[in-house]
């Protein structure tokens, strides 16, 4: 059971080029998930590797347990990792496979069958399997094995590389909760790689976005909901993603859709320290609420999306021309072409500086 | 950020592991391939060497090299260098004419049975052609085909046969299926689709067999020693006339072993990886 | 997502595939026979003459027409210790050849599987012997490399003691098997090294991070990964070998004696040394007969080691 640190670990591939990953600094505690989550390129991965002590470090170092591990090999780091195409050994069975690394630490084989078969109980994988080579099982079976593999060794930190990208839909949501389920039980130090956000959300305790190598926010998923520290953040966390306009500021506040919506005075104080005369205004859809022509920012309706619960809607908005996305009930949402009016409140309005993203007076 | 980049922690014992692993594994490897590349240092070397510094004891590294021995050859391989060529393109063009339209129906459109096809011509690779020689002999002679080039081509395109379907079959095979449906869909007919969907894509694969072809019809000894006399006689033969039974001429052998190479080397050279393909059967992409 | 109302039928699910016609049959196989034919002609023509002269009494020098004789020749080819001995010959020198190739092979493909400095130039290197045309480098092997007197290999050893051997007198087998391998170590190396690149980088990663060393990696997930590829270069060059001729001829002639004389030098010194026509049909023939048998084994394994292909 550890911890683990980054501390202003950095990658860097080819001279010139931007490093992989940036002097990143995270500090995962003992018994947590944490979620690394990013658009592809961000580094995740490489920070991931990292960690595992598949990638050299460029810069600074890496903590397991408070001890430095930047220059111990993988296999003395007492780690566990799941990799991406699960990486199951081809030329043995599942039990085997399993077993693997505990036949190189080298456990008695008794010791290990019986730990391999606790294994699988744990992962509801049928004790028939055992004997199979992976190449007879299914994808969702394969990637049982894998878990299955780290699990056996009971490591201080398990690593996990996109283990359920390559999953359909309907398995994937099931087996994210039997991941979330099993890493509590086992209370082990989970370092969890990902692109989709909904994985992120549902299953970190904290997530750690990261962008072109460098991390954005690290936040309980609430709080990178409700308090992203810059645009990039906001527009990444939730699903349909935020509205993000670039608008002209007024006296009081911003203007949009033949409507001026407040800003606090932090706000405003921070956007003219800063000389702008123009913000990012960002709006989640579900902060739209339609307003039966009494609301104050004004658009058409060009599409509707029935999701059952909820529709979305697509408007375009009066001014500007901009399209934006507002959730609404799912019942009998305005058809298409309809003028609607929406009303927001100001408190779940977000600012943003234009040039670098930053969230204004957050 | 901590000043001391990540190089300079690194302890020593490791980085001594580190850099002897890799630089050993280089010495390695250069040593073997050096051993190994010897006799063809030596080939090439003892090549350009008067007959006088090729026969010393020790071994002569230093001496006036000399175009001599290569002249030699070059004034006496014509006839033989001639019909190499001639068996050689003759057969390998034959082989492919017929290997072309095998092999697309082993694949793209299988017969029935293709199976069994494919393991016909395979088998009559196995069979050692070795073992008919005589009679193989005594027909050539009924034929009048006894040291004719013909006879030569005759047979080296019946050994490179198989080897060329193989080869050829497991190009056909990467066609994607997407294209040959769309040329169907566009009405292309069995010919267009062959002239236009498959060729285009199988051409580097036809240039790799072609050049296993010409690498073993090139190479071949047996059955030109034992059907032809001056005729038809071939680049192999004549290396093999170039040790005669009084005396040795280590130099001049050395100049025509390595004119003889020359071509298979810079073909092997250039194309390693269809080597391997050719080789295998296909089996190794 | 739109949604196109069609008003048409669908179409009939699945037609039941209807047996190609007669024609299109003919079709289909017509590319096929001029190849098949050609084959079939050239080479099994030549088979059913030798079966036909197997059982004849035709001498080449002299003037008496062939007659038939029965079953003698074949009586003389197994009775005969000449051709048990080639039959061995040919056994060992394959056998020796293709697991010391093998072996090497190996090594070397492990050697250039790993990035150094000029990786390129000891490939080019180590495949270069495999491009000498046989002939050529059985010739070279036998003069300046082996010459007692003058050879490189004797100059090379002499630290080690040896002295002016001569090695196509004393070690013919081992000389001729030395330059069977020196040819077709190549081959193999490049055979393995295929499977070597092919093997996954996340497996391996995996057995590091699973605590792994070399050499665990190697036996555990290399080797059983390189077996397909292994058996592949086995077969493949057990077929060539068996039939080397050039190194023979070249180098010793299948002397001293018969010390390096293998089937196929075997049947040419029965055309060309005694002109027996229909002895060396009968031990053509004995040779396919046993060919046939190892060869439907080696074709069963050809058709499992190709299902790595077809996957």
């Amino acid at each position: 059971m550890a911890g683990v640190k980054f501390v202003s670990a950095s990658r860097v591939y080819a001279k010139d080029a931007p490093p992989a990953v940036d002097a990143l600094d995270l500090d995962v505690k003992d018994g947590e998930f944490m979620v690394l989550v990013g658009p592809s390129g961000s580094g995740k991965t490489t920070a991931l590797r990292m960690l595992a002590g598949l990638e050299p470090l460029d810069g600074g170092r890496v903590e397991i347990g408070e001890k430095d591990v930047t220059f111990v090999p993988p296999k003395d780091r007492d780690i566990a990792m799941v990799f991406q195409n699960y990486a199951l050994y081809p030329s043995k069975t599942v039990a085997e496979n399993m077993g693997f690394a505990l036949k190189m630490q080298g456990v008695h084989k008794d010791e290990r069958a019986r730990r391999v078969r606790e294994a699988a109980r744990l992962l509801d994988l049928d004790e028939k399997l055992l004997d199979r080579k992976p190449k007879a099982l299914s994808g969702g079976q394969r990637q049982r094995v894998a878990m299955g593999r780290a699990i056996v060794r009971e490591p201080r930190v398990f690593l996990m590389d996109e283990p359920l990208s390559n999953l359909d839909a309907k398995l994937r949501v099931q087996t994210r909760s039997q991941i979330a389920e099993l890493q509590r039980r086992l209370g082990i130090t989970t370092v969890y790689v990902t692109h989709d956000q909904v994985e992120a959300m549902t299953m970190g305790h904290r997530v750690a976005v990261l962008a072109g190598g460098h991390l954005q926010q690290c936040d309980t998923p609430r709080q990178l909901y409700d308090n992203p520290v810059n645009q990039f953040v906001a527009g990444f966390i939730g699903s349909p993603s935020m509205n993000l306009q670039t608008v002209p500021l007024t006296e009081s506040g911003a203007r949009i859709a033949g409507t001026v919506i407040p800003l606090p005075t932090a706000v405003r104080t921070a956007a003219s320290q800063a000389g702008l005369r123009e913000i990012v205004l960002g709006i989640r859809p579900e902060h739209l609420h339609l307003a039966d022509g009494r609301g104050d920012l004004a658009g058409d309706v060009m599409l509707v999306e029935e999701l059952g619960a909820d529709a979305l809607l697509h408007v375009r908005l009066a001014e500007s021309g901009n399209l934006i996305v507002a959730r609404t009930e799912g019942r009998k949402p305005p058809p298409p072409g309809q003028q609607v009016t929406f009303r927001v409140q100001p408190d779940d309005v977000f600012a943003f500086h234009p040039e670098t993203g930053a969230r204004l007076a957050g | 950020m901590t000043a001391v980049p990540v190089r300079d922690r690194e302890p020593a014992a490791l980085r001594l592991r580190r850099m002897t692993g890799q630089v050993g594994w280089g010495v390695l490897a250069w040593v073997v391939g050096i051993a190994f590349f010897l006799p063809v240092l030596w080939m090439v070397l003892t090549a350009f060497k008067p007959e006088s510094a090729a026969q010393t004891w020790p071994p002569k590294f230093v001496f006036t090299p000399t175009l001599a021995q290569f002249r030699l050859v070059f004034s006496g391989w014509g006839p033989y260098v001639t019909h190499s060529l001639i068996a050689t393109t003759v057969s390998t063009v034959l082989v492919l004419a017929l290997a072309v339209p095998a092999a697309y129906a082993l694949s793209v459109h299988p017969v029935p049975r293709w199976r069994d096809g494919l393991f016909f011509f395979i088998s009559t690779k196995m069979l050692p052609i070795v073992a008919a020689i005589g009679p193989l002999y005594v027909l050539a002679l009924h034929a009048h085909l006894l040291d004719s080039i013909w006879v030569l081509i005759i047979l080296y395109t019946a050994m490179n046969l198989p080897l060329a379907i193989w080869m050829i079959r497991s190009f056909m095979l990467e066609v994607p299926k997407e294209m040959l449906e769309a040329a169907e869909l566009d009405g292309a007919g069995r010919v267009r689709e062959m002239t236009e969907v498959i060729m285009p894509v199988i051409s580097p694969g036809l240039v790799s067999t072609a050049l296993i072809c010409v690498i073993f019809a090139w190479n071949e000894l047996f059955l030109a020693l034992n059907l032809t006399v001056t005729n038809a006689a071939t680049l192999p033969m004549f290396l093999i006339s170039s040790v005669p039974q009084e005396g040795l001429y280590l130099a001049h052998l050395s100049a025509a072993a390595t004119v003889a190479s020359i071509p298979v080397i810079l073909v092997g050279w250039i194309a390693q990886r269809s080597l391997v393909r050719g080789l295998s059967m296909g089996a190794i992409k | 997502m739109t949604v196109i109302e069609d008003l048409a039928p669908p179409p009939t699910a699945e037609v039941r595939p209807r047996r190609a016609s007669r024609r299109e049959r003919w079709q289909l196989r017509l590319p096929l026979l001029p190849a098949l034919v050609y084959t079939i002609v050239v080479t099994q023509i030549p088979f059913l003459v030798t079966l036909w002269y197997s059982f004849q009494s035709y001498f080449w020098n002299t003037p008496a027409p062939a007659h038939f004789n029965g079953l003698s020749n074949y009586k003389t080819v197994f009775t005969n210790p000449a051709f048990r001995g080639a039959l061995v010959r040919s056994v060992v020198m394959t056998a020796t050849a293709v697991i010391v190739a093998m072996v090497l092979g190996v090594f070397f493909a492990v050697l250039l599987d790993r990035k150094f400095l000029g990786r390129s130039i000891v490939r080019t290197l180590i495949i270069t012997p495999f491009l000498i045309m046989p002939v050529a480098a059985a010739l070279v092997w036998a003069g300046p490399m082996l010459d007692p007197n003058f050879g490189l290999v004797n100059w090379l050893l002499q630290p080690f003691g040896v002295h002016h051997v001569a090695w196509l007198s004393t070690h013919a087998l081992g000389s001729v098997i030395l330059v069977m391998i020196w040819q077709w170590t190549p081959f193999m190396t490049l055979i393995v090294l295929a499977g070597l690149q092919s093997q996954p980088a996340d497996t391996l990663e995996a057995a590091k991070v699973d605590g792994a060393g070399a050499w665990a990696t190697f036996g555990e997930l290399t080797l059983p990964h390189l077996r397909p590829y292994i058996e592949l270069g086995v077969l493949l060059g057990s077929i060539y070998l068996v039939n080397v001729f050039d190194a023979v001829k070249a180098m010793t002639q299948g002397g001293p004696g018969t010390a390096t004389t293998n089937l196929p030098y075997y049947l040419y010194q029965q055309v060309n040394n005694a002109f027996d026509i229909g002895g060396a049909a009968a031990t053509g023939v004995v040779t396919v007969i046993l060919t046939i048998i190892v060869a439907t084994f080696a074709l069963r394994m050809f058709a499992r080691v190709f299902q790595f292909e077809e996957a």
